[in-house]
């Protein structure tokens, strides 16, 4: 999506409290959460809807980000919209249990902020905190702006109820989390239209004599994963049904993968999260100058839309990944799963990696303009490269 | 577009006044974005606050590397690292009792002060100096509107609304006349 034009409705305000807004308009149940450096203004403006008598949530601030997590899948279990948010060093603690919830089927929506997990401590913008936790079978987003958060936000509750699946939506610290924009509101009617209560398959209920998360054999483990894979290919489709039921109301577009000035493109920046807006600046600029270059903006991580990401990859000759992460020993998170989404293509584009922003370093247009033109057309190899 | 840097300490408001200012910017219909970075934020390190203002959607996420204007809350952090992050012809408002020829010597760029403190001091503000360098950068930079600058002050204030909207004018007044002289 682009950033919104200005008109009477906007509001300034930061990308972390433009999701405690969508969170406060989502009226979840329960809310446990824990304060973490740079998450905690959600945590601190939902405290303060609390106070004013405009968030009705049980909202509980247990001693860790672990407990957290286990508040969520208790409460979720007993049918309750639920929400948490973390980041970093946070979410990492919760890690035993994100795979608890993903195969317990809890459908809560977590917001993360990604920040550096230590060592050394740091506080900057890199996704290899959520990256990293791609295998415990939680839904993934990435969002541009305090706007795509605020939207986003809403439509994973959405979501995760119709899936039955976990639902994690990060933004990148600072960049979004702390940049202070307008922002517009929908109204409590909007958004209470948009996620109406939908009726629970998997509930415990007092009346009723029943398990949740019990021992299985093998046999009914090994169909849990099977339930899930159909759940995970079922999401593509209800984020795109997502996506346009909301921009129905709002007139705001999203989408799995969003397109920018790809028309007759010859490269393509690849992004996900906050760089995408650099991106459209640095697309802007060399279209101006005539390079025929575009932007595909990956929304939806994981699962990742792979049929949609190869037919969109075929129409390019050279795509740039460009991933605010590092995997030790591999390189670009993003890069390895775009290269893997490729296997057997005869139309693939030329691949690069470009390891862009790892630690939070700004990486301003003129860089990624410099990039696209550096590397159209220029041979390709499966190992990323690190950007000064 | 305009960018704009402030550096200040922690707890000294320059992330505050990067939100009041962006408030005031937006207030006169320009399209804003102001961040702040810092790391184990707390009183005493310097904290950075950056903001653009421009006419249509702003969708930079990166840091601005050549400021329009900079506005230093302390001349203890106006060194080299930081006027490298002036544009030639950038104007550059640092709170400080010393003159400008004092503090042009450190370097090619030109400085202005303001005495922040004794205007805060004036306007029974103690130390918050943030009202009054507000005011003194408004006047360097030409914009936002002074009366809209002290309205947001105004509606933004916790506490003290008469004084710092007294100093945010105080400053703006003394630079103005100063920016005429010159």
């Amino acid at each position: 999506m682009n950033a919104p034009v200005l008109n009477e409705d906007m509001r300034l305000m930061n990308g972390n409290h433009a999701v405690a807004w969508g969170v406060r308009l989502a009226v979840p149940d329960v809310a446990p959460l824990y304060p973490i450096t740079p998450q905690t203004p959600i945590l601190e403006k939902l405290i303060e809807f609390q106070s004013q008598g405009q968030f009705k949530a049980e909202l509980l601030t247990p001693e860790s980000e672990h407990s957290a997590m286990a508040g969520c899948i208790a409460a979720s279990a007993l049918g309750a919209r639920v929400f948490t948010a973390t980041s970093s060093q946070g979410l990492l603690l919760m890690h035993e249990l994100l795979h608890y919830a993903a195969g317990a089927r809890m459908p809560i929506v977590m917001f993360n902020v990604n920040r550096t997990p230590a060592a050394p401590w740091g506080f900057w913008p890199d996704q290899i905190d959520s990256l990293s936790q791609r295998d415990t079978g939680w839904v993934q987003l990435y969002t541009e702006n305090p706007q795509d958060s605020l939207d986003t936000v809403i439509q994973a509750f959405r979501i995760a109820e119709s899936a039955g699946l976990p639902v994690m939506v990060n933004h990148d610290a600072f960049y979004v989390s702390h940049s202070v924009e307008p922002v517009s509101l929908p109204s409590a009617d909007l958004v209470q239209s948009y996620l109406p209560r939908q009726a629970r398959e998997i509930k415990l209920d007092t009346t009723i004599g029943r398990s949740v998360g019990a021992p299985v054999d093998q046999v009914q483990w090994n169909r849990t994963r099977r339930e899930m894979q159909i759940a995970m290919a079922g999401i593509a489709d209800l984020t795109v049904q997502a996506g346009q039921d909301w921009a129905a109301l709002t007139g705001r577009k999203s989408a799995p993968l969003e397109f920018y000035k790809t028309e007759g493109a010859e490269i393509v920046l690849v992004t996900m999260g906050s760089m995408t807006g650099t991106a459209r600046d640095a697309v802007d600029r060399l279209r101006a100058d005539g390079v025929k270059a575009g932007l595909l903006k990956l929304r939806l991580f994981r699962p990742l839309p792979l049929a949609d990401l190869r037919a969109a990859l075929a129409r390019f000759g050279t795509a740039l990944v460009l991933d605010r992460n590092y995997s030790p020993g591999t390189g670009g998170v993003l890069h390895q799963e775009i290269k893997a989404a490729l296997f057997g293509m005869d139309d693939a584009p030329g691949l690069h990696g470009l390891l862009a922003g790892v630690g939070g370093v700004s990486v301003p247009v003129e860089t990624l303009e410099a990039l696209a033109r550096e590397h159209l057309g220029a041979p390709t190899s499966p190992d990323p490269i690190w950007v000064e | 577009m305009i960018e704009i840097i402030i550096l200040g300490r922690g707890g000294q408001g320059a992330q505050t006044a990067g939100n009041l200012l962006a408030q005031a910017f937006f207030a006169m219909g320009r399209q804003v974005q102001t961040f702040a970075t810092y790391g184990g934020a707390r009183r005493g390190t310097p904290v950075m606050s950056s903001l653009r203002v421009d006419d249509g959607p702003i969708r930079l996420r990166c840091n601005i590397v050549q400021a329009d204007a900079l506005l230093c809350f302390d001349d203890s952090l106006l060194d080299a690292d930081f006027l490298a992050l002036a544009r030639p012809g950038a104007r550059i408002v640092v709170n400080s009792p010393r003159t400008s020829q004092d503090l042009t010597g450190t370097g090619p760029h030109r400085i202005i002060p303001v005495d922040g403190r004794a205007i805060a001091r004036r306007n029974d503000m103690g130390k918050v100096v943030n009202s009054a360098l507000l005011g003194g950068f408004v006047a360097a930079l030409g914009q936002p509107d002074i009366d809209t600058m002290c309205r947001i002050i105004e509606q933004s204030a916790p506490a003290r609304k008469a004084e710092n909207v007294a100093a945010c004018r105080e400053a703006h007044d003394l630079m103005a006349a100063i920016a005429e002289e010159a």
